[in-house]
């Protein structure tokens, strides 16, 4: 291993250290701060607005429907995409990590076209038929399954591929069918990339702004989401309940983090 | 008959792994399937456990036809080359995995797992994971594991193929006095012919997909069917023609037999207590022999010293069709 | 998130090497089709729900776009405000993911080869943009570059603040493909180098860096892809300043906004192509180069 001379080393080192202190550390310490500049005042004063606690409550539920769906369908993919053959595998693989790099304004839109009630594609039947999805709950889940629908995958196809099959092949000749061998084999040897993928689709869930601005409406009480509720309550000048859903905000996202991070070394 | 297979062909892709095999594997026998690397045995071993269909082709296990069933239902125990131990259960947990899949009740289970794990000399690791333990003690776990379930036939890909040379051996002699013990019909794949000769009751010699041969260990050595499974179940060399062994080379230092070649003697090799000589002929063979280092002396064998080989009285010899592979 | 776009295409591609003990290994590159029945049902179900979700919207979008033919594209594209943003957003994400691969390939260096108290916590920090949500992340910056700046640097409503916006969301995105890279570099490659007679320097220029280029690159993709759409992060910082701070997703919601959806579409389309373009191009330059090596 190449040793770099001292002074170069502090160099490096001191940029790198002050280039993420600038831009992450320091801002977000600041935010922190001025969340308890008046003590928990902010913090109490958030928790009797009904309107963040039903912002912070509706965040949850939609988080919640979409995690769940995501690690459904993210588990059933990785399995079927390293496991199985069968033609457009490739294509699937490539574009199950498009909604990557969209923009949330773009899926918004996208889901407003096809679901809005008015002149979408599907819309109009659907709300003929009692579901509304455009400005309200449903739009909204979907939106935040869209933008993190890779989040799942991208974990567990790598500990898969890794893993092999052969304790797959052992269990079948040993008796078990293809349920008994996903529950008591399959499942536990991917199980932490499911939690960290889990995790961090929590994560992305509970932060998504701009796809849930579109397709909710932004009415405040009703489809209003935490995110949506510091934007709103930052405009109305209301900037201690802006600062004090954010910490909330930071303190789960970094909670998250902290999570992913001491689970991982321990599996590699 | 224990495993019978008739005319299975499997293919992947334009690659042919077995062109039209029959063979039947008689039962309580310990069976090799032997052979170079990629020359199908493994896939035949997996196509009899049904983790491979075949194309076409019939497999039946004592009796019933398994073509069509699902690995699960086969009743075969299956050993993997890797171990293919479940990483996150115990010792005990992995042998008991077939019983519980099975809904055998809870003491049946514990106390099969114990006479087992004493079997494969394991029960004071009962409660170790795997990645606690060697590779020759996983494999011996993932035995047990297989036959924990009883099954009418023991099924091992490779098994030592993943070991170091002593543990091998050490592996290969117990696998040996295993089968004396339980005398379950056991068919392993090796690509190590001394393995094979030494464990086995039968070998099936199998090559590009194709049966070579099949017979016990002294029929295929003293009897090899072609060129290859002689090449291939030991040294040869070529002398007028003939692949034969290279201790089945007559030589003498004066023309003493008729038709023997003459040649100078080009290299002189001791290994131990035997003495590997090239001779290359006056027809521009290169023979190799080997020799006692008694002999060796007696004859006054040294490179430039002119000679007369010929194969000895009774030598086992097979034409040669294409170059000798030893 | 490492290896974010090795994973993808390495799941696809496996090396098929005649060699191979087991000849089904060697095989899987010919398409076939082993789908059991139930495997069979579980790929239907998830298609049906991945095409509501994903393939039918983006396919609207497109469908919507072109409904009046290329004149749709032309006129959006005519719109000098429109014109404006598309220019700051491609500048500064070009600028942003420049930054990038010098910094981030930095900090990957600093994480793994450098060795200091408080170097875990700097690891860690490093997914904060991550996992952030967006609308926060805007936030945060304004608590330190924005009006009420303890530093009294006021980069609120400029160009400056895109800059900062976008350079706060993409800061992962080389740093954690880069990091897996150096870490199995393997240091005797390096030491190999070294007693050929090669000075440090050579050894990073000649050993070390083309080994890291097809992660840089991949991680630049990834950052300009995710540069050029960002939205959350702007909303409170940037004001939003027709032909000065408004990048092209403000412009798409404010179309969305005035019932102009033909337009928002274009926009949209145009945003999707650029986004695609750059990862199949970058992935290109990965896969020539990973050859090479």
């Amino acid at each position: 291993m190449v040793e770099v001379s001292t002074p170069v080393r502090w160099a490096l080192r001191l940029a790198a250290v002050a280039y993420v202190f600038f831009l992450v550390a320091w801002p977000v310490a600041l935010v922190v701060r001025q969340t308890f500049s008046n003590g928990l005042d902010n913090l109490i004063e958030a928790f009797q607005d009904p309107h963040v606690v039903n912002a912070l409550e509706l965040t949850l539920m939609v988080a919640f429907w979409a995690v769940v769906i995501n690690t459904l369908f993210g588990v059933t993919i990785s399995i079927l995409l390293v496991r199985y053959e069968f033609p457009g595998k490739r294509l699937l693989s490539a574009l199950i990590d498009v909604p990557l790099s969209v923009s949330p304004v773009v899926v918004g839109l996208a889901l407003l076209l096809v679901y809005n009630g008015r002149d979408g594609w599907f819309g109009p039947t659907l709300e003929a038929n009692g579901l509304q999805v455009i400005f309200d709950t449903p739009g909204m889940i979907m939106a935040t399954c869209f933008v993190a629908l890779p989040l799942v995958i991208r974990e567990v196809v790598p500990t898969l591929t890794e893993v092999g099959d052969d304790q797959e092949q052992a269990a079948r000749s040993l008796g078990a069918n293809a349920r008994q061998t996903f529950w008591r084999i399959t499942l536990p040897s991917i199980k932490w990339a499911v939690i960290y993928g889990v995790v961090l689709s929590l994560a992305r869930s509970l932060g998504e702004f701009g796809a849930v601005k579109i397709v909710s409406g932004n009415v405040t009480g009703r489809t209003q989401t935490a995110t949506l509720m510091v934007e709103a309550k930052y405009q109305n000048f209301q900037q201690g309940t802006a600062y004090a859903t954010s910490f909330l905000l930071i303190l789960v996202s970094i909670a998250c983090l902290v999570v992913v991070a001491v689970l991982r070394p321990k599996h590699p | 008959m224990s495993i019978d297979v008739s005319g299975v062909t499997k293919t992947f892709g334009d690659f042919v792994a077995l062109d039209d095999v029959s063979v039947s594997l008689p039962t309580g026998q310990l069976t090799a399937l032997l052979g170079p690397s990629g020359g199908g045995k493994s896939t035949l071993l997996r196509v009899i456990a049904g983790l491979e269909t075949a194309d076409t082709g019939r497999v039946t296990i004592e009796g019933v036809d398994a073509t069509r069933l699902p690995p699960q239902k086969r009743n075969v125990g299956f050993v993997f080359q890797h171990y293919a131990v479940f990483k996150h259960m115990t010792v005990a947990k992995n042998v008991a995995f077939g019983l519980e899949i099975r809904k055998r009740p809870k003491a049946e289970i514990a106390a099969r797992v114990d006479e087992l794990l004493r079997l494969v000399h394991l029960s004071q690791f009962s409660h170790r994971l795997p990645s606690q333990l060697s590779g020759g003690q996983r494999q011996r776990m993932a035995l047990a594991r297989a036959l924990a379930v009883e099954p009418k036939v023991l099924l091992l890909d490779e098994p030592f193929g993943a070991l170091d040379a002593k543990v091998r051996k050490e592996l290969r002699d117990w696998l040996r006095r295993l089968h004396d013990e339980v005398h379950v019909t056991t068919v392993f794949v090796t690509h190590d012919q001394e393995e094979a000769m030494e464990v086995a009751d039968e070998i099936v010699v199998i090559n590009d997909g194709r049966v070579e041969q099949v017979g016990t260990p002294d029929q295929l050595y003293d009897e090899p069917a072609n060129d290859f499974v002689m090449s291939f179940l030991g040294e040869v060399t070529t002398l007028g023609g003939v692949l034969l062994r290279p201790h089945d080379v007559h030589i003498s230092t004066t023309p003493q037999l008729a038709g023997a070649a003459e040649g100078t003697v080009s290299r002189v090799l001791r290994v131990g207590f035997e003495v590997r000589v090239n001779v290359l002929t006056d027809d521009g063979e290169d023979v190799l022999l080997v020799l006692t280092r008694t002999h060796a002396r007696q004859l006054g064998i040294e490179p430039g010293v002119r000679v007369w080989v010929t194969p000895a009285s009774g030598a086992l010899t097979v034409p040669s069709m294409k170059a000798a592979v030893g | 998130m490492t290896s974010a776009l090795a994973g993808v295409t390495g799941a696809a591609a496996e090396p098929a090497s005649r060699e191979g003990r087991r000849p089904r290994r060697s095989r899987r590159a010919t398409p076939r089709n082993t789908l059991t029945k139930g495997a069979a049902l579980g790929l239907g179900v998830t298609m049906v729900w991945f095409s509501i979700l994903v393939l039918i919207p983006l396919a609207a979008i497109v469908a919507t776009a072109s409904e009046n033919g290329w004149s749709q594209y032309v006129a959006t594209l005519q719109n000098p405000q429109t014109w404006a943003a598309i220019k700051l957003t491609v500048g500064q994400a070009l600028l942003v993911t420049v930054i990038n691969i010098v910094m981030g390939t930095v900090i990957a260096w600093v994480l793994v080869r450098d060795r200091f108290p408080g170097k875990a916590i700097l690891d860690v920090i490093i997914d904060v943009p991550f996992a952030l949500p967006t609308i926060v992340a805007g936030l945060v910056l304004l608590a330190l570059y924005g009006p009420n700046s303890p530093i009294g640097v006021h980069w609120a409503n400029t160009e400056r603040a895109v800059f900062l916006a976008l350079a706060f969301v993409t800061l992962p995105f080389i740093v954690r493909t880069v990091q897996p890279v150096l870490e199995e570099l393997e240091s005797d490659v390096e030491e190999a180098a070294a007693s050929l007679g090669a000075s440090r320097t050579t050894i990073i220029r000649r050993i070390v860096l083309p080994s890291l280029t097809p992660a840089i690159a991949a991680g630049a993709a990834l950052s300009f892809a995710r540069a050029i759409s960002e939205y959350g992060s702007l909303v409170l910082l940037s004001g939003n300043l027709p032909f000065r701070t408004e990048v092209v997703s403000v412009r798409v919601l404010s179309f969305i906004e005035n019932g102009n959806t033909a337009s928002a579409a274009a926009l949209a389309t145009i945003m999707l192509a650029v986004a695609l373009l750059v990862i199949v191009v970058l992935d290109i330059v990965q896969r020539r180069v990973s050859r090479r090596g």
